[in-house]
Formats: C-alpha cells, structure tokens, sequence
C-alpha cells in the first residue's frame, strides 16, 4: 500500500546503474568513513578523557575524575575568564570591525572605483600568509628590539611595552589578525558578487533606488549563500585563534586564548584531561552558535 | 640491580618487536657491558640534541660529538632546538621519535619524566662515572621517589646578581663589595639616575622572573620556608609569602618597561648593551658574553644577593643542576647511554671546555685552577650557599610552576597592588591540584 510519492521515490532510486551505486558509496562512503575516524572518534575520546585525571603517558595512570576538571577550570582558573573575554573581544571585533570592512572593500572594489585593481592586491597580499608566518612578521616589527622600536630610537632598555601591555595588546594582536582577515573576506565577499546578475543593480538604479537600498534590498539577499559562509567562517576563525598569538609569545599566560590553553595543557605540563575539558568546552563554544545560526537561516529558506 | 637489567632489557625487548629486533642487539649490548658495547656501537648512528645556546652551542656540541666518533667509530647526527620549545613539549616530544641522548635538566623535570618511563635509567652510568661524581651531584640526580637516576649531572650555575664591573665603576662604587642590600639598592638607584635601567627582568615566558623570588623568598624566609611552601606544606595566603612580594614590589620602580616583553635573552642583551645595572639570572648566559668579545666577559662580574635577613644571611642559592638524559624510546638507547656517560666524562669534558664551554662542571676530574676569574667568581659564589635549590620550575610539580606561578608573577608585574587576590588564586589552584 505505498502512496504515489514513496513509490516514485523508491523507483528512481533503483533507475541507478550497478555503477552509480558503486561510486556514489564510495564517494560518500569514503569521506564519511574518514571523518569518523579522525574527527568523532578523536572528538569522543576527548570528550571522555575530559572527565578523567590522566597525565597523557602512561594509560594504566588513567582515573575517572566525574566533573573535577570542569570544576577546575570554571572555580579556580583565573585564565579561563581571561581567555573567553579575549576571544569574546576577538569575536566580538571580528564581527563588527574586520568583516564589514572586507564586505565594505570588496563591494568598492567591485563597483570599479578608481584604482581598484592596486586596492585589490593590496588588501588580497596578507590572505597568502598563513597567520604563523604573520605572528614572525610583526613580532619581528614590534619586539623590544625589533624593527619599528628602532625606527622611533629606541633600544631594549627603554622599548614600549606592546605584546606585555594589557592595556594596548588585545587592539594591536585584532589589528594584525584584521590585517588577514579583512582581505580574506574582502576575497570571499567579491567572488560572490561577481555572480551577482549586474542587470538586477542597473534595474535598481533605474527605478531610483540609493547605493545603500541596492546593497540591503538586492546585493544581500542574492549572496545569502556567501553571507552565510562569511558568518560561520567570522565565528571560527575567532574562537579557534591560536598560531598568531602562540608565535608572538609562546605560552598562554600574558594573552590566553581558549586554544592556547588547549595546548598548552596537553603539552608538555602533564595535564591532558584538563587541555581535553578546554577542549570540549571550546567544542561546545564554536558548535552551539553556528548550529543555532544555521537552523534559523534555513528556517527562513524554508518558508 | 637486577631488577633494573631486566627492566631495561625487558623494555629494550618490547622495543625490539616494534623496531625489528634493533632492540634486541641493544639489549644484549647492554648485557655484555661496556668494553662490548664500544665495539658494538662502531657504525651505528646515535642522535643528539643540543637545548639551545646559538652557535657557541653547536661548537661545542660539534666538538665533543666528534671525538665521540673518534673514540667508538658511532655517527653523531645533532641539532639544535629552542631550548623553551623542547622543554614545553617534552612529554610529546619523548613519546614521538625522540633524539636518543640531549641537554636536560635534573630535579622534578627529569624525575618525573624517568618515572613515567620516558628516560632511561642511567644507574649503570652513574656508577661508571662514580669516581669523578661528587656525592651531592648523584644525590642531586637521583629520583627521590625510584632512587634511580635519569640524568648524568654534568654542569651546574648559580642564579646571582649579575652586572658590568666598569659600569659599577662608572657610578662611583666598588664591583668587587656589592655585599648587602644597601649597596644592591644604591647600585640601582645611580643606574637609574643615569637614566639606565636599574634592575632588569624579563618574565615574557614567566619563568624568567620565578629566579627573582626563589632568591628573595629565601632571604627572607629561608630554605625550608621556600621549599615548604613549593610543596604545599606552606601557604601562599601566608604573612611570610606577603612579605616577599613587599620586597619585590620595592625592585619594580627599578625595573624596565617592557618585562612581560622580553626573555631572558632581553635580559642579556640589556647587559650586553650596558643598559641596566643588575639583573638575577643564571650565569650560563656568560657564554655569550665571551663570544661577543673577550672584553665583554672579562666585564662580567656575579655576586651571591645581598642578605635580608640576618637569620639566614646569604645561606641559599639557586643552583640547577644541569646534564644528559637518554630517552627511553631513542632507536639507540645503547648509543644514547654511551654517548651521555662520554658527555659527562673528564675526555667529554675537556673538549667542550677546548670549544668554549664556560659552565662549571660538577666533575671532581675538573682542574678548577685554570678557570678564569669570572669562574672562579661563580664557584666562590655557590661555596657561599649552604643549601641548594634547583629553580622554582624544578623543585615544585611541572603542572604548578608553569601554569601558575609564572602567571602569578606576570600578574603581580602588571598590578603589584593586586597581590592579596593573586596569592588567594594561586592558594586555591594549589588545593585544586590532583593529588599524586
């Protein structure tokens, strides 16, 4: 007794050759196999170990230590608040600041202002650099001793504080980070409006519609498949920060991230189980967000 | 002790099944003893790791390497790593595919490590070098826990006051009595007024400053005091612990800018530079000192820090002991063992002191009357001390001192007037620590 639509449906399927069903498994099968393997398993035996006491050496030491680890963190380390308002600033500076400067970059850029080209590569250069190679070059620049200090004159001994000052530091590491980010979404930005129909703005225009109408009432909702890459990628680049900040200053201490402190515990100190509850609550930091944001984007494609 | 031959086969066996039998002839080199294991290691390569030092470094490693080579016919491969990398990194790095033999350091860093089972134990090398070993080294080198020991102690520095002779001279005062902490105050004062640095401190890595309070603790406290309270059985909220960090507030106005900016490499350069009066560090930076210029180091001058307190006058220094570990997961832990002991032999030793080793070595084989004036003064500096300590990030557990201590101290550089609340922090994460 099967309805029209299930019979249908169960009829293309097998429409598909020996052939088709073999690569298709393999081409999902494959991938799904693989993320399995080297994404969830990892991810629960984390998420498992983050409830233990275990040193990270030997595996007979292991003990279960129910939500010590968590209490830990949350009660008795002053890091992890300084930690989640670095990355909240960061997050917060990211959405605000650096992405609508590359959405606002790459929208000049593609309407051809006057030297657009030269702004292009301009903004695109810090994009080929990988945020570890940025770390070396600004701290290279900035570092008591370091090339700027010696362009103001000044020698090691009287060298402005900036990695150490608490009070410039966040602004400088979200302006060096900025410095990459704004061309990468300036990039993503402009890749995405290049497919937008030029005859839609011309329309627009014609029937009077100002630069800033264009760009709410038609540029945005025809990249809402960019948009939503731009906010997930916004997101995870902000909460995942670590190589910048871990090449400038090599531990966590003067400028924790939460990944930093990730690292920091499963190497070297012989606190797996702690660096395994950071993250965790990283996971669950990044995970919840995007999930919400993805659900009600979907939902308003929906209807 | 045959316990321990069979511990150390048994391990060279496991390896043996993992690596194809490799192990095995490990194991029975190490049975046959050492006139064998010379012949055995002829051809095989063992690999090295030299913690830092630049280029000096390298020589000396390059030096005493090769007449490794020339003495068992073995292959060296060395490299040099950053000496905060490796130490950061070290459990992972023991657990990957480790150079077989390395620069290490003795107290909680290489016990630890050794009771886990990540290095070798190197009773068999200890008791070859038994004859040239001071006791206080071995003992210093010994697990307290496994009594066994991970590390052939080979040098050792004190943690001092160090400044330039001509500067001090320049200031109109004595080098040779900077003797209490008068002078120490007044030397630092008329640095500044130059308008140098007075005291100079790096705490980037918040290690660098732990140095300035073990010795201050100490002075003011004592050494069982300090160490108590490394160990729990003092408490960080307590009046005497307040009292330090009063002292060492009083430097702070002395201090540079920039500490949480700069390591100890800052550090060095400022003195380099002549741009600071004093600094407390460890005086294995010396090195550099010389090779920049002969001038530069015969400038170098190190003091015990002044007393504070008259109860225990200057009784305490910072003094880690330094030395070669093998790792227990090296592919050539017969090698790795050969070339440690060749290390911390009088021949190890004579050519690293040839290539410009300026360290002290522990070694009773070391003919200390053709040291320099700057050594002798580093010797005579340790004989003031009656009681040892290896450095704060070596006497308490490695998941206190780094994690929280030294962002204790960065904390207190950044608001000395936040002491109260940052000792109370620092309580409660000691009492949240799992115990061992």
């Amino acid at each position: 007794m099967k309805t029209a639509a299930t019979g249908k449906k169960t009829r293309s399927r097998r429409t598909l050759s020996k052939t088709d069903r073999f690569t298709l498994s393999a081409f999902v099968g494959i991938p799904t196999l693989l993320q399995i393997l080297l994404l969830w398993v990892p991810a629960l035996v984390t998420i498992i170990l983050s409830f233990t006491y275990w040193n990270g050496i030997r595996l007979s030491d292991i003990r279960w230590a129910g939500i010590q680890n968590y209490k830990t963190i949350f009660f008795n380390e002053p890091l992890f608040y300084e930690a989640l308002k670095n990355n909240g600033v960061w997050l917060a500076f990211f959405i605000l600041v650096a992405t609508p400067l590359g959405i606002l970059l790459a929208y000049q850029v593609d309407r051809g202002i006057k030297g657009h080209a030269f702004y292009e590569s301009i903004f695109y250069l810090p994009v080929v650099l990988s945020l570890a190679v940025i770390g070396i070059i600004w701290n290279f620049m900035l570092q008591p001793g370091g090339f700027v200090q010696g362009l103001m004159g000044l020698d090691i001994g009287n060298a402005i504080s900036i990695w150490g000052n608490p009070d410039i530091n966040t602004w400088v590491i979200l302006g060096v980070a900025s410095w990459r980010h704004i061309g990468y979404i300036m990039l993503l930005y402009l890749s995405g409006l290049k497919s937008v129909d030029p005859a839609l703005k011309e329309a627009a225009a014609i029937d009077g519609a100002t630069e800033w109408q264009i760009f709410r009432k038609i540029i945005l909702p025809t990249m809402q498949p960019v948009n939503i890459i731009i906010v997930v990628i916004t997101l995870i680049e902000s909460l995942r920060a670590f190589d910048l900040v871990y090449i400038i200053y090599g531990s966590p201490t003067i400028f924790p991230l939460l990944n930093l402190l990730v690292f920091q515990n499963f190497a070297g100190q012989g606190l797996s189980m702690k660096g395994a509850a950071y993250a965790v609550i990283l996971l669950v930091l990044c995970i919840v967000p995007i999930i919400t944001y993805l659900r009600i984007v979907f939902k308003e494609d929906l209807k | 002790m045959s316990e321990d031959t069979n511990s150390v086969s048994r391990r060279s066996l496991l390896k043996g099944a993992a690596v194809g039998g490799l192990g095995l002839v490990a194991g029975s080199t190490l049975a046959a003893g050492s006139a064998d294991a010379a012949t055995r290691l002829k051809g095989s390569t063992v690999r090295w790791t030299t913690r830092g030092g630049g280029a000096t470094g390298d020589k000396i490693a390059k030096a005493v390497n090769d007449a490794f080579t020339k003495k068992t016919g073995a292959k060296v491969v060395a490299q040099q790593v950053n000496s905060d990398d490796f130490q950061n990194n070290f459990a992972q790095i023991m657990q990957g595919s480790p150079d077989d033999a390395f620069g290490w350091m003795a107290g909680y860093r290489s016990n630890h490590f050794g009771e886990l089972g990540l290095l070798a134990d190197l009773t068999r090398e200890i008791n070859r070098l038994k004859g040239t070993l001071p006791t206080a080294a071995i003992k210093g080198a010994t697990s307290p826990v496994s009594k066994k020991p991970y590390i052939l102690p080979t040098t050792y520095y004190p943690w001092a006051l160090h400044y330039r002779k001509s500067m001090v001279k320049e200031i109109g005062m004595n080098p040779e009595k900077i003797d209490t902490w008068d002078d120490f105050i007044k030397l630092m004062t008329l640095t500044q007024k130059k308008g140098l640095v007075g005291y100079s401190l790096g705490a980037k890595g918040g290690w660098e400053a732990m140095g300035t309070f073990d010795i201050l603790n100490a002075r003011i406290n004592g050494y069982k005091y300090h160490i108590d309270l490394l160990n729990g059985r003092a408490k960080w909220t307590d009046a005497k612990t307040k009292e330090t960090f009063k002292y060492f507030a009083q430097l702070i106005p002395f201090m540079n800018e920039n500490v949480l900016d700069i390591s100890w490499d800052g550090m060095r350069d400022l003195l380099l530079q002549k741009k600071t009066g004093a600094m407390m560090m460890g005086s294995w930076f010396a090195n550099d000192f010389k090779a920049k210029s002969q001038e530069d180091y015969d400038d170098l001058w190190v003091v015990p820090f002044p007393e504070i307190n008259p109860k225990w006058g200057i009784d305490t220094i910072d003094a880690p002991l330094d030395g070669i570990s093998v790792a227990a997961n090296g592919k050539n832990v017969a090698g790795g063992k050969a070339l440690a002991q060749f290390w911390a032999s009088p021949e190890g030793i004579t050519e690293a002191i040839k290539a410009g080793d300026t360290n002290i070595y522990v070694s009773r084989s070391f003919d200390t009357s053709s040291y320099d004036s700057f050594n002798k003064q580093k010797l005579a500096v340790l004989g003031s001390a009656k009681n040892i300590m290896f450095f704060l990030d070596r006497d308490a557990r490695g998941d206190f001192a780094g994690p929280v201590v030294g962002p204790a101290i960065q904390s207190f550089i950044k608001k000395p007037s936040d002491i109260n609340k940052i000792l109370e922090s620092v309580q409660s994460q000691w009492d949240a620590l799992p115990k061992n």
